[in-house]
């Protein structure tokens, strides 16, 4: 029954120190601010995501094509527009470099 | 928009018709008397459990789950008798009031076990 | 050594306590250190409640009966693994089992995802507010801890526990259940930290695909205990305990299926928020219901302490979800919007609409014996024909969808492509539903609509691995077997996704199967020694009786002969055994498995009169009720090569994300 109670507190004493560890780590921290993207971060976090959903889009829009499933006259229609969509999101990026939509790659479905 | 709140409509509808159509009542033995359709009746087992639920009949009483009624329904049943069923049990069984007697649908009774998760049936096939 | 389990829950309820406050208070102040401290608060709980859990297991390990939960599930004659399986045989027990798989999840979540400090740190908080109802639980209403006199013997185990599937399908379930509260703090902790982008789906993909393969695996494994441990010739009672674990399951598809369309589209941000908080919120009523037996009897309501605790937990988290969501409704607006209803976007949609549709009509099953009790004062219940009819109604459509999905293009469809690509499976369908209904089988309509829709769904999964390996073979070169491995790998969310289509399809077919073209027959009188009956093409004779001791029951077995056109083809021996310890009598079925149209001769010894030998015997035909078993085994495969991680992927990710890291997934 003591050993229970000494195990007890032990594991008490764990969790306590694991808590405090972070204070006790860095008792006088130069910041001690929790990191947050700021508005810049966030722009370019939704760049990124739109850029990566264009060309996921161009990829499966070449890959539907490929299988039949999109028809000659759709994936005209279609391409160009995404296309663009694509390269609009990598200039927004990188806006000095120039903004090259790459070829549909080899690389089926991706 | 508007096909969905037509679809929306329609599916409350089917659910409607479905429920009032297909619903059944559920009733303790004490709640039971007079009552004229088929209904689900729950209660605990009260012995002498009598009787061949393959041959005449099983014959034995159900009284209320909880609460203080001392009222007892006499039951008849034939058909599948799940393992658990014994005096004591909580029980559901579909039928209706014939006389004084209950007389259960085949295949309907079915016991559940409040304590463990894992109610048994009885012989219902799906 | 009750008191260090005791104490060791009593740590865990600190931790998540702190967690809460502190990581809360941390989260909206920006304060680092604290927010750090908060995760480690988190992180430790695992630790201590695992403490309190092996406590647990060694009580139970060692039949100490001096803690009152041992004596009440287990006894002395009981084998060890099913004593060890009595952790989660009892209510509090289940809890703690609850805590310490969530305690798990979370370290283990929070861990991995820890350079995503922002996000994090509002995760932490909700995890821990979660983990502080079940710590609460296990430590104020319902310890597992109680110590009381210890009995000469325990109370053991329900004999149809004893069963190898007990042993595995409540730690599947729960590792499902659980599993689906980490994309649901992830959601949650996003709307707290006013994101906006997708790394709260990205960082929970691999967890949502795990909990839900988790969850339908753990139905399957319950499906099959009920069909051979029960047996009454079924695997599915639509009881509410079985509906409690099916609705997050139906949620949880639903959602998997609409974040792929917010990914790729950028649409459904607030369905998705929705849907996650609702397959969270019916895991956490599902337990509800399971532990508590409310939906029995509205009795049994206030028999339970748990009942309105529960409840109140339930209220609370969905008061908060949905003032959250809807607070933070304008960070949620869509990106673009649905351009045809002929669309690949568009057949996810009303696999949506239909899949909510299915649970919200369960969930309104399940409750309408509650809510006819407290407003009409006469308790009304629904039964199987509520639920076949809505499985039906949605279930079918649904099959079809899984066919037609694939087929669709994204964001628009012509109708001339579509006639082309439909061709195929449409005249695959047309054909077995013909062949069927010459061949007899047109009797029933949802049976006959079930195999025809599964044909089609067939063939357009077929088509799709086959023309993905054909346009891979033209750009690569390879050969057959090569396109074809290249092809699943390099997109195995798609592939996989695809075999566990074919896996419902499989689920589909053994349902109909079993269920719609099934024989039922039981002579009426009884069998004597010597008496045949006959089913389905098979004859059954029945020769004799015989009882014999084993380990700690007395076991009556009917010997069956049976035979197919004139010539044997197996012996089977229904019967019943007798527990002795726990005075009770458990069915024991016999069943056949026919390699010739994968079903079952199921039988069961109803009844057995020991003076006159004779044996009431049930026997049902099943035919094709395997492929449910052999389905699961398939849909662990499919989920498998959805969730194997893609190295390409984690680079793309990582780089997307480089400032502020999520894990992608596990």
């Amino acid at each position: 029954m003591t050993l229970a109670l000494v195990l007890g507190a032990v594991l008490a004493v764990l969790a306590v120190l694991l808590v405090a560890r972070p204070f006790l780590r860095e008792p006088a921290p130069a910041d001690d601010r929790l990191a947050e993207p700021g508005e810049l971060d966030r722009r370019r976090l939704e760049l990124v995501e739109e850029r990566d959903r264009a060309l996921a889009a161009l990829k499966e829009l070449e890959f539907d094509h490929r299988t039949g499933k999109v028809s000659d006259d759709d994936y005209r229609a279609l391409v160009g527009p995404l296309r663009r969509a694509a390269a609009e999101a990598l200039r927004a990026l990188e806006p000095r470099a120039q903004a090259r939509v790459p070829e549909p790659t080899t690389r089926i479905g991706g | 928009m508007l096909a969905l709140s037509v679809a929306a409509a329609l599916a409350v509808f089917i659910l409607y018709t479905a429920v009032v159509g297909g619903a059944t009542t559920q009733l303790s033995p004490s709640r039971l008397a007079g009552h004229a359709g088929h209904v689900a009746l729950v209660g605990t087992v009260v012995g002498p459990v009598t009787g061949d639920a393959h041959g005449a009949g099983l014959r034995f009483r159900v009284k209320d789950v909880s609460g203080a009624s001392r009222v007892t329904v006499p039951i008849v049943y034939r058909g599948s008798v799940p393992d658990l069923f014994k005096v004591g049990r909580h029980i559901v069984l579909t039928g209706k009031l014939q006389g004084a007697t209950f007389v259960g649908d085949k295949d309907s009774l079915v016991t559940k076990c409040p304590s463990k998760y894992a109610p048994a049936k009885g012989s219902s096939s799906s | 050594m009750a008191e260090l389990g005791r104490a060791a829950l009593l740590v865990t309820f600190g931790l998540v306590v702190y967690a809460l406050v502190a990581g809360s208070l941390a989260a909206w102040r920006r304060r680092r250190r604290l927010a750090l401290s908060a995760q480690n608060a988190l992180l430790a709980a695992f630790g201590s409640t695992l403490v309190a859990a092996v406590v647990l297991l060694v009580a139970l390990a060692r039949r100490d009966f001096t803690f009152q939960y041992v004596a009440q599930h287990t006894s002395r004659s009981l084998p060890l693994g099913y004593a060890l399986s009595a952790f989660w045989g009892g209510q509090e027990g289940s809890l703690l089992l609850w805590l310490l798989v969530l305690s798990g999840y979370s370290a283990l979540a929070v861990w991995l995802n820890r350079r995503a400090r922002d996000l994090v740190a509002w995760v932490v908080p909700v995890l821990a507010l979660v983990a502080g109802f079940f710590a609460f639980m296990l430590c104020f209403v319902s310890s597992p801890f109680v110590v009381a006199p210890a009995p000469g013997d325990g109370a053991g185990m329900v004999p149809s526990l004893q069963n190898p599937y007990m042993l595995a399908h409540p730690p599947m379930l729960y590792l499902g259940y659980v599993g689906l509260t980490i994309p649901f703090a992830f959601g949650m902790g996003a709307l707290l930290s006013r994101q906006t982008d997708e790394r709260w789906i990205v960082a929970t993909r691999r967890w949502t695909l795990a909990a839900w393969t988790f969850l339908g695996v753990g139905q399957l494994l319950g499906a099959h205990w009920a069909y051979v441990e029960i047996g009454w010739g079924g695997y599915y009672a639509w009881d509410p305990v079985e509906n409690a674990a099916l609705m997050p399951w139906l949620a949880a598809t639903a959602f998997l299926h609409s974040v792929m369309i917010q990914e790729k589209r950028g649409m459904l941000k607030v369905w998705n928020m929705v849907l996650v908080s609702l397959a969270f919120l019916l895991s956490i009523f599902g337990t509800f219901l399971t532990r508590s037996g409310v939906v029995n009897s509205i009795h049994a309501f206030s028999e339970s302490p748990l009942g309105g605790w529960f409840l109140g937990f339930i209220a609370l988290m969905t008061v908060l979800t949905v003032a959250l969501i809807y607070i933070r409704l304008p960070l949620l607006k869509a990106r673009t919007k649905l351009e045809s209803l002929v669309s690949r976007e568009a057949t996810f949609l009303y696999n949506n609409l239909l899949l909510v549709a299915l649970c919200l009509t369960i969930l309104w099953g399940v409750m309408y014996p509650l809510l006819t009790q407290a407003l009409r004062g006469e308790t009304r219940s629904v039964s199987k024909p509520y639920y076949d009819f809505f499985l039906h109604t949605f279930g079918l459509p649904l099959l079809l969808l899984m066919g037609i999905g694939p087929l669709v293009a994204w964001r628009r469809a012509s109708l001339r492509a579509l006639g082309k690509t439909f061709l195929v499976p449409l005249l695959a369908a047309v054909v077995t539903g013909v062949a069927l209904i010459g061949a007899g089988l047109g009797g029933s309509t949802p049976g006959l609509l079930t195999y025809t829709f599964s044909a089609f769904v067939a063939a357009s999964i077929v088509l799709e691995f086959w023309r993905g390996t054909n346009a891979r073979r033209a750009i690569a070169g390879e050969s057959y077997p090569r396109a074809f491995t290249s092809l699943v790998a390099r997109n195995r969310r798609r592939y996989g996704g695809y075999v566990v289509h074919a896996a419902v399809l499989l689920l589909a077919i053994g349902i109909a199967g079993s269920s719609a073209y099934q024989t039922v027959r039981e002579p009426v009188h009884g069998l004597r020694p010597g008496q045949s009956m006959e089913i389905a093409g098979y004859t059954l004779t029945y020769r004799g009786l015989a009882t014999r001791q084993e380990e700690n029951a007395q076991a009556t077995r009917a010997t069956v002969d049976v035979s197919r056109g004139g010539s044997h083809v197996t012996t089977l021996h229904p019967g019943k055994n007798w527990y002795p310890v726990e005075q009770q009598t458990s069915n024991e079925v016999s069943i056949y498995h026919d390699p010739r149209n994968l079903g079952d001769v199921f039988t069961i010894a109803d009844q057995i009169d020991p003076k006159s030998q004779t044996l009431f015997l049930k026997v049902l035909v099943k035919p094709l009720v395997n492929l449910i078993w052999v389905a699961g085994f398939v849909f662990v495969l499919g989920s498998v090569i959805a969730m194997w991680p893609d190295a390409v992927e984690q680079r793309r990710l990582a780089e997307r994300y480089a400032p502020a890291a999520v894990s992608a997934g596990l």
